[in-house]
């Protein structure tokens, strides 16, 4: 048992430091391969932490240039997703800074009106409209809660982080984010009790 | 059953799958007797299962402009690195070959200033000037060339 989890823990180090090595040499196959890997979880994470798929789209594209620029201050010691998302994060939040300089707060004024299309619908059978009700359910739900605690929320059941890796993306305190997660899953089913999702 | 025993069954059902033997079997045996968190994990459980078969995915024009982005910016870093390169050899060669032709240049100064009859300080300030040239005559150039092309994208802008 610890055979394997010493080989497992091994394997994981080899691969990141192999991307840590590829990033500093700005290895263009290395990033296309990456981009590909990490498409669609990052666009989730940016699609919730920003509220609005467009915006999602133009820092998904400025996060991997960012990651090429800044590709050497990757450590690869810890997972390059934690260090992915950290950039995404940044950028976002940069970037709302900017555009709303009072509060990150006041972001969900707006989003509670966002609207995310999923990126495939096919409306052929009932199964499949049910299917995009509730998605546009759970996504109304998690754009209604607070920002921080929809995305500790996100990282934690979408992307499957840890919750030391959530802390080290949103540079918060452990007991902080078991707290933001503990809030934003109770807002989360009291928002999609109101909807009638979990009925 | 107290309320702070709701609130730590609930907190850790938030957190998921990462908790330890202990905790488990103890928020099982809470589950058994409080109806109330029972339902909350079921319906904490379905929300979760929803939130992961989200269908939100990138599009595949998304990731190959990337792509495209990504691969244009790293030949632009590119050509900056080799550029730097240049110019840092340039600077060593020029640092290099001052070093070295200092100590002639000041003799055949000192001896044109001897042959002319020159108080040292003029001769010296002639030096000066010389190794100053090229600086001054490149900063020249570079802040013509900054005018000329702000000059140019301000008549395109217009």
């Amino acid at each position: 048992m610890n055979a394997a989890a010493h080989y497992f823990t091994n394997l994981m180090e080899s691969e990141t430091s192999a991307i840590a090595r590829g990033l500093r040499r700005r290895d263009p196959d290395l990033l296309d391969h990456l981009i590909e890997q990490y498409q669609h979880r990052l666009l989730r994470y940016l699609i919730y932490l920003s509220g609005n798929r467009e915006l999602a789209e133009d820092i998904f594209q400025e996060t991997w240039i960012r990651v090429l620029e800044r590709g050497h201050q990757y450590d690869g010691k810890h997972e390059f997703s934690t260090w992915l998302y950290a950039v995404a994060r940044n950028l976002t939040l940069d970037y709302l800074r900017k555009k709303r300089p009072l509060s990150l707060d006041g972001l969900m004024q707006d989003e509670a009106h966002a609207s995310l299309e999923p990126a495939d619908p096919r409306p052929a059978a009932w199964e499949v409209v049910q299917q995009h009700q509730q998605a546009e359910q759970i996504t109304a739900a998690l754009l209604s809660i607070p920002v921080e605690y929809r995305e500790t929320v996100v990282l934690r059941f979408q992307e499957g982080l840890s919750l030391e890796e959530i802390a080290t993306v949103t540079g918060a305190p452990l007991g902080t984010v078991k707290s933001r997660l503990y809030r934003g899953l109770d807002l989360l089913l009291s928002r999609l009790k109101g909807t009638g999702a979990q009925a | 059953m107290t309320r702070n025993f709701h609130d730590s069954a609930r907190e850790l059902i938030a957190q998921g799958d990462i908790l330890s033997d202990a905790q488990q079997a103890w928020l099982r045996s809470h589950r058994e007797e409080c109806e109330a968190c029972s339902d909350y994990a079921e319906a904490a459980e379905r929300a979760v299962r929803a939130l992961r078969s989200q269908p939100l995915a990138a599009g595949s024009a998304l990731v190959q402009a990337t792509q495209m982005r990504v691969r244009q910016r790293a030949l632009e870093l590119q050509r900056q690195h080799e550029r730097l390169w240049v110019i840092s050899v340039c600077c060593f060669a020029v640092t290099l070959s001052t070093a070295l032709t200092t100590a002639a240049l000041w003799r055949g100064f000192a001896w044109m200033g001897q042959q002319a009859r020159l108080p040292g300080p003029v001769w010296q300030v002639g030096l000066v000037a010389l190794g100053l040239m090229p600086a001054i005559v490149a900063a020249i150039l570079m802040l013509a060339r900054g005018t000329y092309l702000a000059d140019t994208i301000g008549s395109l802008q217009e």
